[in-house]
């Protein structure tokens, strides 16, 4: 287990460089190549959860070590699938979009980097995690973060390109050569797409847990704190979803607008990343039933 | 009639303000922020603690500062409700206000709608129901319940027993547990055979070689030189041909056995000349009896005389009369012949005639100041003190082996007290024990015995030790190799032991269970109202009782033991409503995101982009 998960690690390494030759290099075949050197982490990564699955007989999303290999196999599950439908459906094969897998690549990295770091022996299930509530919950959750951590890759590379391109931006509009550029800049539109399919399962994510906790516990909502994280998580992507409707009536220049809403993105994530790992953090955890168990 | 007018118009337009404002978006926008903020801040200070508490950790002044603004129970304050309660009417009137009958907008409005069910099935929860908890003790019922966080008790209006509580458990599963001390690195690793596990970042690791599921340390004597240091003889007892016992006597240790069934003890010495030896081989039956001291306080009497049951004696000097009333070798085995106790805690019955009457006691040899409660003490300046020699016997045949430096070897026989013989013996060579069908053979001689430990797989005859039956799990042990800077090392490992050292001391591997072992706990319910069983019900996690709008669930167990079941009362009124707004909002959360764009799409077809978006759906849906 160990050899394999070091394994997928190098692979999905690789990937991160595969991507950013393709981003520097624009060659057809190298988008291909990147795509492959992804797939075949993706796909070792999915023995990984596979294996484990038939080894702990219990879904393996329950403890720390299974739910960073879990998260870097959706993270790289969405991105393949985003991948796919931009080359198949939407047809678009020169955008920038490789910067993007470049970055969701690092980020399963991290996760499979994380999961060496934990303790992976097999532990049994409490009592409260043997539901079946706990597998619809943690697919929502892990698919929805996934998606989010692909509107947070984009919203960086947006405030990055308008930042290199700040000075330029009025020449571009002039010289109506703006067609790449306009492609590029369109990252906040991607980072919006990213969020319309995370916050719906974030949404489901936070309703199935709700009902679970109920069936377990005998209450819908405790104020715990995995809970309270959780709804600022979709607080703040509901501010997200609501504010473009807002910003017309005030007097927030156009150009802005878009910098102000990656920039809430950019918030966001970590806020979902803490959520997920990092409440043992909080002076408040003692008292909770939901956090790992360390 | 104009200056009536003027009011009524600043009326509507004052009206159509506040509604206009209750309708934005930015006061949307402005109660989720708030909302969110007053989340973050109710997980990062303490919530519903004692003043004592927030003053502790956060100065009295700043303690004060958040009790005045309810900074300490966020939640439940006057005003996150006030935000919780704006939240709502701000919904109500934007959902009223930009209602448009359209297909499209059907997300819009059930996702709206839905978040207001919700809110309002918990504030309905909140007024009219009912949280709280009830412990049960097995084969108990309780009518009550006990509010939370209050304990206030609340009547049921009915009974709930508790007939059964059952814990299911896992068999346990370990792991090992790799730590570097200078890194502050730890590692848990499964114990798995053949794997070698580095710890990361240090030149550690750790493999594990073998492993026994249920292991024991079996010590096997082992002859360690010629030189008699540590004799050791290993002797088999025999009646009619058949053995019935044997094992090792150790001359500086545990060197003697007794069989109470056949009135026999069995010793063995070593003498260091013949002298002694002759000595030895002789006196054994004048084994010394038990005394006892009695010293009378203040008047500097000491007296000390053999314990024999039924003897009296008076006292010079006093008037006391003693008579020694039992003696026991092992107090609490006294009912039994005292040839079939062992010394394990010998104590003397006395009784003490003196002019205030009877003082009778027990006075043990191990605790001479232990006042036995059962007996009136009327004399205290009487101390009594009873010794026991280390190898006092009661048996009627005894058996002695000695043995010398110089080579001699002798087996004496002696029967009441009286030698009947003394021979030489010579290993393998079975020797009468005269006058019974006992035959004793020394199959074995160490001079210097020592003990090989080695761990091995337990086989048998402890089914009912220290568990009940069936329930023992074994005890596991295994074999690491662990390397460093020093080498390797190997050794064996039990469960449950302490850290084990690699030689340097900054390298230590841990054996121990991992993960929940509680497989499931459940408890049988029965529910009775006016003398009827109305319902029989197991329950489990995940799994409750409904009755007549109460739910029980099972939220923990009596952590001792399994003497009582603990049971999370609810009631939840509103709990349909809340149901209903989940339901809704993922309808309408599905339909936003993942039917609207389609459908839209379907109905406009040719028309162009900004003849079917309105401004501010292009604005929301960043469409350009
Ligand atoms: C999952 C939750 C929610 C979803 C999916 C959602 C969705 C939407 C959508 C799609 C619109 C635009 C309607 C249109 O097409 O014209 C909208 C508007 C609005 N939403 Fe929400 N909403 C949600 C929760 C909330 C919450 C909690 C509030 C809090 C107060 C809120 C306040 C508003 C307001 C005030 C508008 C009206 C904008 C205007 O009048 O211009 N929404 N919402």
């Amino acid at each position: 287990m160990d050899f394999m998960l070091k394994l997928t690690l190098y692979v999905y390494c690789a990937a991160i460089v595969a991507y950013i030759v393709r981003e520097v290099w624009r060659a057809k075949s190298m988008r291909w190549v990147a795509f492959g050197v992804l797939s075949s982490g993706f796909i070792l990564n999915t023995i990984l959860v596979l294996t484990r699955w038939s080894e702990a007989h219990h879904a393996p999303m329950s403890d720390k070590f299974e739910s960073f290999v879990f998260f870097a196999w959706s993270i790289a599950l969405v991105y393949l699938i985003f991948e796919l439908v931009t080359i198949f459906i939407v047809k678009v094969h020169e955008s920038r979009i490789g910067i993007i897998g470049a970055l969701q690549c690092v980020l399963v990295a991290w996760m499979i980097c994380s999961a060496l770091q934990a303790d992976s022996t097999i532990k049994e299930l409490p009592p409260a995690l043997q539901s079946n509530w706990l597998v619809t919950h943690v697919i929502c959750y892990f698919l929805s973060y996934s998606a989010l951590s692909m509107s947070f890759s984009a919203a960086i590379v947006y405030l990055i390109h308008r930042w290199i391109f700040s000075g330029k931006q009025k020449v571009a509009e002039v010289v109506e050569s703006g067609i790449q550029l306009k492609k590029d800049y369109s990252f906040d539109k991607l980072a919006y797409i990213a969020v319309s399919i995370g916050f719906p399962f974030l949404t489901i994510g936070l309703i199935t847990g709700s009902i679970w906790a109920k069936g377990a516990w005998g209450t819908y909502w405790g104020w715990d704190p995995k809970e309270i994280w959780s709804l600022i998580s979709w607080l703040v992507y509901l501010t997200y979803m609501h504010l473009p409707l807002m910003l017309p009536k005030t007097n927030i220049k156009k150009s802005f607008r878009p910098i102000l809403l990656s920039i809430i993105l950019l918030i966001a994530f970590p806020i979902v990343l803490f959520t997920f790992m990092g409440l043992h953090k909080l002076p408040t955890s003692a008292d909770s039933d939901h956090i790992y168990a360390e | 009639m104009s200056k009536a007018a003027i009011p009524q118009v600043k009326k509507v337009k004052n009206n159509s303000k506040t509604w206009e404002i209750l309708c934005s978006v930015r006061l949307a926008v402005i109660i989720i922020v708030i909302m969110a903020v007053s989340c973050v801040l109710g997980t990062v200070i303490l919530q519903q603690k004692s003043p004592e508490e927030y003053a502790a950790r956060y100065g009295a002044g700043l303690a004060k500062f958040f009790a005045a603004i309810q900074f300490t129970d966020i939640f439940h304050s006057y005003w996150f409700s006030f935000l919780l309660v704006l939240l709502c009417v701000n919904l109500g009137c934007c959902t009223v206000k930009r209602w448009r009958n359209k297909v499209l907008m059907i997300g819009f409005l059930v996702t709206h709608i839905s978040i207001i069910l919700i809110l309002i099935g918990c504030v309905v929860d909140l007024l009219t129901g009912v949280k709280g908890g009830v412990n049960i003790y097995e084969g108990k019922s309780v009518d009550y319940y006990l509010t939370r966080p209050d304990y206030k008790k609340n009547p049921l209006g009915f009974q709930v027993f508790c007939d059964d509580f059952l814990i299911e458990k896992h068999p346990p599963k370990y792991k090992l547990i790799a730590y570097v001390k200078d890194k502050d690195k730890q590692k848990a690793v499964p114990a798995k055979v053949g794997k070698r596990n580095s710890v990361s970042g240090t030149n550690y690791a750790v493999t594990v070689k073998d492993f026994i599921e249920d292991a024991e340390i079996q010590q096997e004597p082992i002859n360690v030189s010629d030189v008699p240091n540590n004799p050791a003889l290993y002797i088999q007892l025999s009646e009619k041909g058949n053995v019935t016992a044997e094992g090792w006597l150790l001359a500086k240790d545990r060197n003697w056995y007794s069989d109470t069934q056949r009135d026999l003890k069995i010793d063995y010495v070593w003498a260091d000349n013949a002298e002694k030896h002759e000595k030895l081989a002789n006196a054994a039956g004048k084994s010394t009896k038990p005394k006892l001291d009695i010293t009378i306080e203040g008047k500097n009497i000491v007296k000390s005389v053999p314990v024999e049951k039924g003897k009296k004696f008076s006292i010079d000097g006093t008037d006391f009369i003693i008579e020694i009333k039992n003696f026991a070798l092992d107090y609490s085995k006294r009912l039994v012949p005292l040839s079939e106790q062992e010394p394990n805690n010998p104590a003397v019955m006395v009784e003490i005639s003196g002019p205030q009457g009877k003082d009778s006691r027990w006075s043990f040899s191990k605790y001479p100041d232990y006042q036995d409660k059962a007996h009136q003490v009327i004399y205290k300046d009487v101390k009594l003190l009873c010794s026991v020699p280390e190898n006092f016997s009661d048996a009627k045949h005894r058996v002695r082996i000695v043995q010398n430096k110089s080579g001699k070897k002798t087996i004496s026989y002696i029967k009441n007290e009286e030698v009947i013989s003394i021979n030489d013996w010579e290993l393998n060579k079975s020797y009468n024990v005269a006058d019974s069908e006992l035959e004793i053979r020394v199959i074995k001689y160490f001079p210097s015995h020592g003990l090989k430990k080695s761990v091995v797989k337990r086989v048998g005859g402890h089914e009912g030790h220290n568990h009940g039956p069936g329930e023992h799990a074994g005890n596991p042990a295994v074999l690491i190799e662990m390397e460093g800077p020093r080498g390797k090392v190997a050794e064996w490992v039990f469960a449950h032991t302490p850290p084990h050292w690699y030689p340097d001391n900054n390298f230590a591997v841990l054996y121990e269970k991992s993960g929940m072992e509680i497989k499931d706990y459940k408890s049988i319910l029965r529910v009775v109202e006016n003398g009827k069983t109305m319902v029989t019900k197991t329950i489990e996690v995940n799994n409750a009782l409904k009755y007549k709008g109460f739910v029980f669930y099972q939220s923990s167990y009596d952590p001792e033991g399994e003497r009582y079941t603990g049971l999370q009362v609810t009631k939840n009124p509103g709990l349909l409503v809340v149901y209903t707004g989940f339901i809704m909002l993922c309808i309408g959360i599905v339909f936003i995101f993942y039917v609207k764009p389609f459908l839209r799409r379907k109905l406009k077809k040719g028309k162009k982009i900004e003849e079917y978006y309105s401004e501010e759906e292009m604005l929301a849906e960043h469409i350009e």
